[in-house]
Formats: C-alpha cells, structure tokens, sequence
C-alpha cells in the first residue's frame, strides 16, 4: 500500500459524460512526485501540438503530490494547469487553503479533464465517487454565491469547491479559479480554460485519512516547524502584517512598480502598506490547512462606495502594487475593494492591474480617448475608473471586452503605438517586481516557462551578504548583489530556481518552505521520507524539480516558442527615472549572452532545446 | 563584548554599512537592535554567524550579525 499518496488519478471527459481512474506505479509517483511535473506530463502526452487553448481540445489538470496533505505547514497546496490561453504555453498556477488536502482525503492525487460539456455542470467528487452535475443555476453566479448556493444544493457545509466566476465563463483570458472565497489559482488563465469547457466548480469532499509511512516522525516535524515558524523573523513578519508588510521595503528600495513600470517609488505607498492597512480595514489572519504561518489577511469596512466583507478576501502585496502603485492610487479601501471584485468575480488580480495600468497610460498618451471609454476618463490616481474597468473587464463590455484579451492581444488590436506600453512576457503580464532592483529576479520572469512569474526564483535581496547561508546547501557560498547582471547572478539564478523547483514538484508554500522560511532542506527531506515511506535525498528531489522544467520547456518549444522569448520588457533596459535607483537598468546585450549561459548550465541548445543528453539523464526516455 | 553588524538596503540609516558594536556580556539579538534603532517589524532576514538566527538568540563575542530589511515579494 502507497504512504503519502492515493496512487489514482481520476479522468473526467465531459464530452462523453464519463470518468474513469488510472492507477500508475510506484515508479511513477516516485519520477514525477506531483505538482508542475504532473501537469507537464499530462499535457506532453495528451495534447497534438498547436492546439487552441479555449477549445476541447485542451486539458485542464489539477495536481496535488505525494506529500500534499500531510499535516505540516505548508503541504496543503494544488496546482492547476493546462496550454495558457494567455501565453499559449505551459501553464501552471498554484493555491494553498483547503481544497488540496480535501481532494486528496476524497481518493485522487490528481484530475485530468478532458473535452468539453455541452452545457455547464459541475464535479461532485465524495469519497472515490464523481458525479456530473448540471449547473444551469450557478452559471452567471459570482464565486460567492456559487459557494452558497452549492452548500445548500448537497445539504453539506464542509464541502471544499473550487470555481470560476463570470469572468472565467466570458473567457477573459487572465481569469481565475478561487477556492473558499480567499485562495486563488491567480495566474496563467486556468479560468477561461475552465469556463470553455462549461465547467463552473470542482466540488470535492473526503473523509479518508491519509495515509504516512511514519506518523510519529511527521508529528515531530510538524512540532519542530511550527515552533520554529514562531521565532524565525520572514515567518515572524508574515504572521503579523502577511503580504501587505512587505510593501514599505519594496518601495523603500526603489523597486515597487509604480505608473506601469515607469517608476519604482510610489509617493502614496505609506497609504497602502502596513501597518496603515491593519489601522484601517484589517479585521483578522487566516491561514490554510495545517498551517501555522496564518499570513491571510480578512478586511472588512463599513464604507458607502468601497465596503469591505471579511469573507472575499484581503489584498495582498501584489494586489496592493496591482490596484495601488501601478495606478498610483492611494486610496487603501478602493484598491481592497477593487481586489474583492476580482476575487468575485473570478479575475487574477496581477493581470488585472496590468491591463488596466496598460490602459490608462494609453490614456494619458491620447492612444485610448474617451471615443473607447464611453465618455470617461482614465487617469492615473482615478480608484472609480479602476473599479469601473475591472467590472467591464469581467462582464466583457464595451473596451473591457478588448482588455480582456490581457495587454499583448488588446495593443495588437488597439495599436497607435501602445505596443510600447504593453508589458508582458510571453504574452503574460508581469507580477510587481521591478527586475532593474533585482536582477535574478528578472531572470526568473525571462525564463520560467508560465511567462513572467514572480514565484520562479527567491529574491536576490534576501542573499544579500551573510544572508547567504541559507543556500549553502545548495553550494551557493558567495553573497549576492541585488543590482549586479553578471555570471555570478545567473549562477544564484540557476541555483534559487532549483531551490524553489522543489516546492512547485512537491506543492509546498514559499512562505514555509526553503530556502527562506521556517523549513530547511534536511528536515524537508525526513518530512518526505517520513510521509511516503521512501529514502528520498535532496538529489532525488532536485532531479524532479529539474523534470519539471525540462518537460515544460520541452512544452513550450514544441508550441513554437524561442530564444527571443526569453527576454524582458524594455523599461528594464531603460534607465529608472528616480529614487534609490536612479539611472539603473539592465543591459540587453549582457542580458541575452546570460541567457545563452543559463542554457549551457541547463545542458540545452543554443535554441534553448534541452539536449539528448539532459533528457537521458533525467529518464525522460519517452521525450527523446 | 564586541559584535559586528552589518545591515542592508534603507537600515544602513540606522549604521555604517559594517561595524562594530559593544554590548553587555550575554545580550540578544533583540538588544542590539534595540540599541541600534532598528525595530523588529522592519526586520526581514536575521543572519548570525551566516546561520538563520532569532531575535531572543544569545550574542557571544566576535559574533557578526546580518540584518536585511523585509522586501522580498508575496
């Protein structure tokens, strides 16, 4: 009997009306773990080339590994993944909370679904039986209601669903899936993918326990890291402010996004960071399953225009620059309202602020007039436009119809030059993080093969001279310099990704998990073996992170992506305006050539195509 | 005794870039940065010895202390 994991992946084809459960071996489990290399797998075996993302041609994946559920802080997350309607790549994006650990009690490691409904249903998934169900009646409901009204439907307040809002069922390719009501599966559009197949929720109960090769030894873990989470100060601060307490550092250092990237110091940033937000629309923490850290934030505010409900989430730091900075408001409860009708609504709050960032410096630039607005406005510092243009955005009206299609596809259609305000990478837009501030950084938002990703690499600030250690380890004994573009960054570069590649395999938490937070890399080791049963090193575990992204770049070739994809946006080959780093910026030529390294390092080709060799040594067999 | 601290990004307000630090024998991690002016909230990562360290942790002599500032990303 398997510890760890169920050793079934359930397949649902809505096309047909059927599912049915595949059972891989031992090997299987134990090659590819979980997580992102789950998802890559499904999608090298199951998808022709060159399909359209929003067609029943595409898969969409839920993936929970081999440790998911365990109870340690940080083990309870899940991924969804599919081909990105928004990069037409690989896609994957993860959230923690409950529906992880739940689908996993219920008898699954994973959900493939495949085809399309002919009219909207849901899954009802209970102790090893799936049902689908129609869902004539939540279609159109925003992500509460569908909540609500999916209780009262099966007569039971502890089940877990995860759903789209109107924004997936309009196919807004940014959309995303939520799962009670303030944990997101915020990037890379999984719920436009899940809208196209009529497919509105996920509903997941189990009562089956999981079963640990060592539960005395997972115990002990569990002890040792959560007391550890109260003493270590990145998991002291994340307890007491989340997300939100990061803001001030961000922009202290010259590196918060601010009026679409233009700038790196946003003059209202106080306004937004704590501890202004927990004076005034704080209301409680929350946390995920099993987890100590309890970095969730819950607003609530009475407030005539921007009322705050504690249940539909509170901002977090990317929200904050999303809705705050890039537009240059500092009006804190708009920008936590704004972000609760993304939330809502079903919309990836990054994108969302992206977009709109994109159209209101169209704006300014006379690209975009009131002849697309309908007669108003949209400047910067404007929090009505905002909450106004997420509304259209998700409801696909009037110029939200065209924001819709995320900043690469609106500029090609809008053109007169907004091209040149339209960041993205790989047609995703960026997370706020500006690369000219840490250079790694960009090199994650360049090379993960989601398109820009903020989560593909730890922050080079936080290895700044002896903070180092935490990736000695890893064989990383030099400090590292936040604003250097040389070979000793992509070094750190290559090494963090690999480090973090860990908790995308695994589904752990980057604010349990190493190298920064509470957990190190020989007691994450023991909590592996202790929950499956095997005798796991870190190699092993650094080999599958390696799969992950082997497999996903062997994805994203396939669809034909390149070496000029890999690359950044042009403000970062621009000098910053202002502040603390006046006058940095990152050169393109010195840029590409470490590109060019990173693939020599990841023994693959000029043309970014993981060799014969790469795949023979990591038993990719069947990819050669 | 005698520490030495070196602190990152805005905290260098607080002290030179790197330097040393004269405390009572047996003070911690939390009354030097007190001493300095530097307030627990505004702490992101606490290195001593170029291992993770905690604010309640005993100094000893010679030790060098790393403080950088929360700003990694969420």
């Amino acid at each position: 009997m398997p510890f760890g994991y169920n050793g079934k992946i359930l397949h649902v084809d809505l096309t047909q009306g059927t599912w049915r459960t595949e059972e891989p071996d031992e090997k299987w489990y134990r090659t590819y773990m979980g997580g992102s290399n789950f998802i890559s797998y499904y999608l090298l075996k199951e998808l022709p080339a060159g399909i359209e993302p929003l067609s029943a041609e595409n898969i969409l994946v839920f993936a929970c590994s081999v440790v998911t559920g365990a109870p340690l802080s940080g083990f309870n997350r899940y991924m969804v993944g599919a081909k990105s309607p928004l990069t037409g790549g690989f896609a994957e994006t993860e959230a923690g909370g409950y529906w992880g650990p739940e689908f996993k009690f219920a008898g699954f490691d994973a959900l493939v679904v495949h085809g399309r409904a002919a009219k909207p249903v849901y899954l009802w998934i209970k102790d090893g039986a799936v049902e689908i169900k129609d869902a004539a009646g939540l279609w159109g409901l925003d992500n509460w209601q569908t909540l609500e009204r999916l209780e009262a439907e099966l007569e039971d307040t502890r089940i877990r669903v995860v759903s789209i809002g109107p924004a997936g069922e309009h196919l807004v390719r940014y959309a995303c899936l939520q799962n009670d009501l303030e944990h997101y599966n915020g990037r890379t559009g999984m719920g436009a993918v899940m809208g196209s197949k009529n497919l509105k929720a996920v509903v997941v109960r189990g009562t089956q326990k999981l079963q640990m090769a060592d539960p005395e030894k997972v115990k002990e873990i569990a002890r040792w890291h959560n007391e550890r989470i109260k003493t270590h100060p990145p998991n002291v601060g994340l307890t007491k402010f989340g997300t939100p307490g990061l803001v001030k550092g961000i922009n202290d250092g010259g590196f918060l996004p601010t009026r679409n990237f233009k700038e790196g110091v946003f003059e209202g940033a106080d306004k937004l960071a704590a501890p202004a937000y927990h004076e005034t629309i704080f209301h409680s923490s929350s946390t995920c399953w099993a987890c100590a850290v309890r970095c969730k934030r819950r607003v609530e505010l009475k407030h005539e225009k921007y009322p705050l409900d504690k249940r539909f989430g509170g901002a977090e730091y990317e929200a904050l620059a999303a809705l705050g900075s890039m537009l240059a408001i500092d009006n804190l409860p708009a920008v936590a309202r704004g972000n609760q009708i993304c939330n809502l609504q079903g919309l990836d709050v990054v994108s969302t602020g992206a977009v709109i960032a994109f159209a209101m410096e169209c704006f300014e630039n006379g690209i975009l007039t009131e002849a697309n607005t309908g007669g108003r406005t949209l400047r910067y510092g404007d929090s009505d436009a905002m909450i106004w243009l997420i509304e259209q955005i998700a409801n696909r009206s009037g110029l939200g119809d065209v924001l819709a299609e995320g900043v690469k596809r609106a500029s090609e259609k809008i053109g007169r030059g907004s091209e040149k305000f339209a960041f993205h990478i790989k047609g995703q837009e960026l997370a706020f993080h500006d690369g000219r501030g840490k250079t790694g950084m960009a090199m994650g938002f360049a090379l993960s093969p989601t398109g820009a990703d903020h989560i593909e690499t730890p922050h080079d600030v936080a290895f700044q001279g002896e903070g180092v250690s935490k990736l000695y380890p890893m064989g990383l004994f030099d400090p590292v310099d936040p604003l250097k573009t040389d070979e000793a960054k992509m070094r750190f570069f290559f090494i963090g990704q690999k480090a973090w590649g860990i908790n995308n395999v695994l589904n752990l938490c980057n604010f349990t998990s190493v190298p920064i937070h509470a957990m190190t890399f020989g007691r994450l080791v023991e909590a592996v073996n202790a929950v499956t049963g095997w005798d796991v090193s870190l190699y092993e575990l650094l080999q599958a992170t390696e799969r992950s992204n082997v497999m996903a770049r062997v994805f994203n070739n396939r669809e034909g992506f390149t070496p000029k994809d890999d690359t950044l946006i042009s403000r970062w080959f621009e000098e910053m305006p202002g502040g603390p780093l006046k006058g940095k910026r990152i050169d393109p030529d010195t840029f590409r050539d470490l590109v060019a390294l990173y693939y020599d390092m990841s023994g693959w080709d000029r043309e970014g195509r993981p060799t014969r060799g790469k795949l023979v040594e990591l038993g990719l067999y069947w990819l050669l | 005794m005698e520490v030495t601290v070196a602190l990152y990004e805005t905290l260098r307000k607080h002290y030179p870039e790197r330097g040393r630090v004269q405390l009572e024998a047996g003070a911690r991690v939390a009354e030097l940065l007190s001493r300095l002016g530097i307030a627990e909230d505004d702490v992101g990562i606490l290195v001593v010895n170029r291992k993770d360290a905690q604010f309640n942790q005993i100094l000893e002599d010679g030790d060098l202390v790393t403080v950088i500032p929360p700003m990694g990303g969420g």
